[in-house]
């Protein structure tokens, strides 16, 4: 069983994120592999594990710090990593994204291929669906779990929906977006570590995948970048217990009509 | 191509209420734009819902069959796919729910169109396309999109973004029966089964009110404290990441980075500590109200209404005076 799982690094959640101008951010230097591409990684090892044999790839697309997610994949378990770099790559939209990936994809042979929910960065959850309709495979996206048939030929999946949850089947190959919930995923070890810095990266650009910077123009364009609106500071309602509550029920009927 | 179509979703024969909200939006979009708006319905014995759509919009694009009870992209997508090409309209959206958080996308990159995720607002440009305005970064960055060229514009919108209006007319709009090209063989992903939670509330996604407890509450079996005051506000319960690791509620309850994004018109947060995974997620809720028993508590910071005190006390005391005031 051959498995691709998606990786990309993102900046932490922690890390303090401003637009500079309208057109660029200013992101604290804090990056890590994406919350939900951890789960991804994890489900397609532990596959692998149970099956007692296949292949764990991961690919990201990026530059630079793309290399990291990479790494923490292999130090985690899998087996090789690629990356695509290209400069015509740097401002890319999700079609963009997933159309390069299904590109390199296509030449690849691969079972299951696994992704995170949403890319803590964009959170736009675009990159999976899109890539799976290049590809022409079914896809199911935010799975809290998943089974893979013993004959390898299907696989049936949980996925929280509003209200409840949904078991669904779908024949491979076919691709997974992973939502919290699906493992718990490992910490790396010392060992997997060594192996992750030593580990050699393949790398592509587009001229290796036959892709024009035409092919890959982006469908959207960020106009600009603002701060969120600055919520008004706290009114701390200061009254005695039970004076303060019913200050606080006067407020949300009267003032704010919120009940 | 010329025209606003709202994707309409249906749940067990009623129109989800963010599909309400966006019919109400995209009214007014399409006059600003001077085009029509045509709401587009899937489903299986739909008929009802149609008839409901056909006086809020100009058109209703209807697909009523057996295959289309459970949602696929297989089936909803390659159909939509087909209607978009065969009528050509210039933007088309649909709530930032499970299900059009999975069909948008795909369906973009089959018309090889734009995307915009999760937006918090749409509104016409200078050049009479749309601006949709979406968080990035968990909310710490807003964004404004625009669709340069392909067509239609897509985005999907998050509950509470546009104001529920009246939209009933006596004029009617046409309604379009749409015979699907799919049959079974060619709808791959299969919904064995479905199990639905049995608390009938309305999602937290899409909940009016919500209340919420972090790891102040103690314990799963002081919940009922919170329960009870979301049954005299109608409200939906939520809570934090810390309280789910815990196995005190569901997952389905979280609110935050890894959990719902809610924007509910009333917020109030019982004993939770206000980490930025957790604020994340509440962002856009119009008013927020906070009570902790620590006065340097981070959810201070965003509320707009604060009370320092124990939630023990403080909760059973304003579900009374709820109820009090709500019964005068
Ligand atoms: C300065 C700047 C300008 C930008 N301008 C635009 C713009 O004009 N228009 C626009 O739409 N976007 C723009 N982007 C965002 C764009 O580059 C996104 O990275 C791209 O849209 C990918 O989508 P996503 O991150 O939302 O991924 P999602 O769709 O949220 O990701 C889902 C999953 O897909 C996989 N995945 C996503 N991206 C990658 C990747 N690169 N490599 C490997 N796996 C991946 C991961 O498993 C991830 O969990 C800009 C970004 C920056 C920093
Ligand atoms: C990648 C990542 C993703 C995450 N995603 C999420 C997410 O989606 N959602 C989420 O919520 N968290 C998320 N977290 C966790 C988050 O960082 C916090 O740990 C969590 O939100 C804390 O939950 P809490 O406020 O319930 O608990 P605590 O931080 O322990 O806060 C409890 C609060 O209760 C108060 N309290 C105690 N007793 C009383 C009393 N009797 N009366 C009144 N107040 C009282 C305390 O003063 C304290 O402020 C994530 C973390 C990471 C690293």
């Amino acid at each position: 069983m051959d498995i691709l799982v998606l990786v990309k690094q993102v900046p932490d959640t922690e890390a303090i994120i401003r637009a500079q101008s309208d057109t660029e951010l200013d992101i604290e230097n804090k990056y890590s592999l994406n919350f939900f591409d951890e789960f991804a990684v994890e489900e397609a090892l532990r596959i692998k594990e149970k099956l007692g044999s296949g292949k764990v790839a991961v690919i990201t697309l990026g530059s630079k710090k793309a290399v990291d997610a990479l790494r923490r994949g292999i130090a985690m378990g899998a087996d090789e990593a690629f990356q695509i770099e290209d400069p015509a790559l740097e401002e890319i939209d999700g079609y963009a994204t997933a159309k390069t990936l299904a590109k390199f994809i296509e030449s690849q042979g691969y079972d299951v291929i696994l992704c995170g929910k949403q890319a803590i960065d964009d959170d736009s959850g675009a990159v999976g669906p899109a890539l799976a309709q290049f590809l022409g495979i079914p896809y199911l996206t935010s799975i809290v779990e998943l089974k893979i048939a013993a004959d390898k030929k299907e696989a049936r999946a949980a996925r929280e929906i509003e209200g409840g949850t949904e078991i669904i089947t779908c024949p491979l190959p076919a691709l997974f977006t992973a939502q919290k919930g699906l493992n718990e995923p490992r910490i790396p070890q010392v060992a997997g570590v060594m192996k992750a810095m030593k580990a050699q990266i393949q790398k592509f650009d587009l001229k290796a995948l036959g892709l024009s910077p035409e092919d890959i123009r982006p469908k959207t364009k960020i106009l600009k970048f603002y701060p969120p609106g600055k919520r008004p500071p706290v009114k701390m309602i200061e009254e005695e217990f039970p004076k303060n509550v019913e200050v606080l029920v006067k407020i949300l009927r009267e003032q704010e009509k919120a009940i | 191509m010329a025209g606003i179509w709202i994707f309409v979703e249906q749940r067990d024969g009623a129109i989800r209420k963010v599909s309400m909200e966006l019919l109400s939006g995209g009214k007014e979009l399409a006059s600003t734009l001077g085009e029509d708006m045509a709401a587009v319905l899937l489903g299986y014995q739909v008929g009802p819902m149609a008839e409901k759509l056909a006086k809020c919009a100009d058109r209703v694009y209807v697909i009523d069959d057996p295959l289309f009870q459970y949602y696929s992209a297989d089936s909803y997508g390659e159909s939509l796919a087909n209607m978009v090409h065969t009528y050509d309209p210039s933007v088309l959206l649909g709530g930032s729910t499970f299900m059009g958080r999975d069909l948008f996308p795909w369906l973009a990159s089959r018309l090889a169109t734009g995307y915009a995720a999760d937006c918090t607002d749409i509104t016409i440009g200078d050049d009479k396309g749309i601006i949709a305005k979406r968080p990035m970064y968990g909310g710490k960055v807003l964004a404004d999109v625009v669709f340069p060229q392909a067509r239609p514009q897509m985005a999907t919108v998050r509950s509470n973004v546009f104001p529920l209006k009246s939209l009933e007319e006596a004029a009617r709009g046409e309604i379009i029966h749409i015979e699907p090209k799919e049959d079974s063989s060619t709808i791959r992903t299969k919904v064995e089964r479905a199990e639905k939670k049995a608390t009938g509330k309305v999602d937290l996604t899409e909940a009016d009110i919500v209340v919420a407890a972090g790891r102040g509450i103690k314990g799963p079996e002081n919940f009922h404290i919170i329960e009870e005051l979301a049954e005299v506000l109608n409200a939906t319960v939520g809570t934090t990441r810390a309280v789910v690791d815990n196995q005190w509620r569901d997952h389905n309850d979280q609110i935050g980075k890894s959990g719902k994004i809610i924007s509910p018109k009333l917020y109030m947060a019982f004993g939770i500590s206000g980490a930025i995974h957790h604020t994340m997620g509440i962002d856009t809720s119009k008013v927020i109200v906070a009570v902790d028993k620590k006065p340097n508590a981070l959810i201070f910071d965003y509320a707009d209404y604060g009370i320092v005190g124990d939630l023990f006390q403080i909760v059973p005391a304003l579900t009374a005076e709820f109820k009090k005031a709500l019964s005068e």
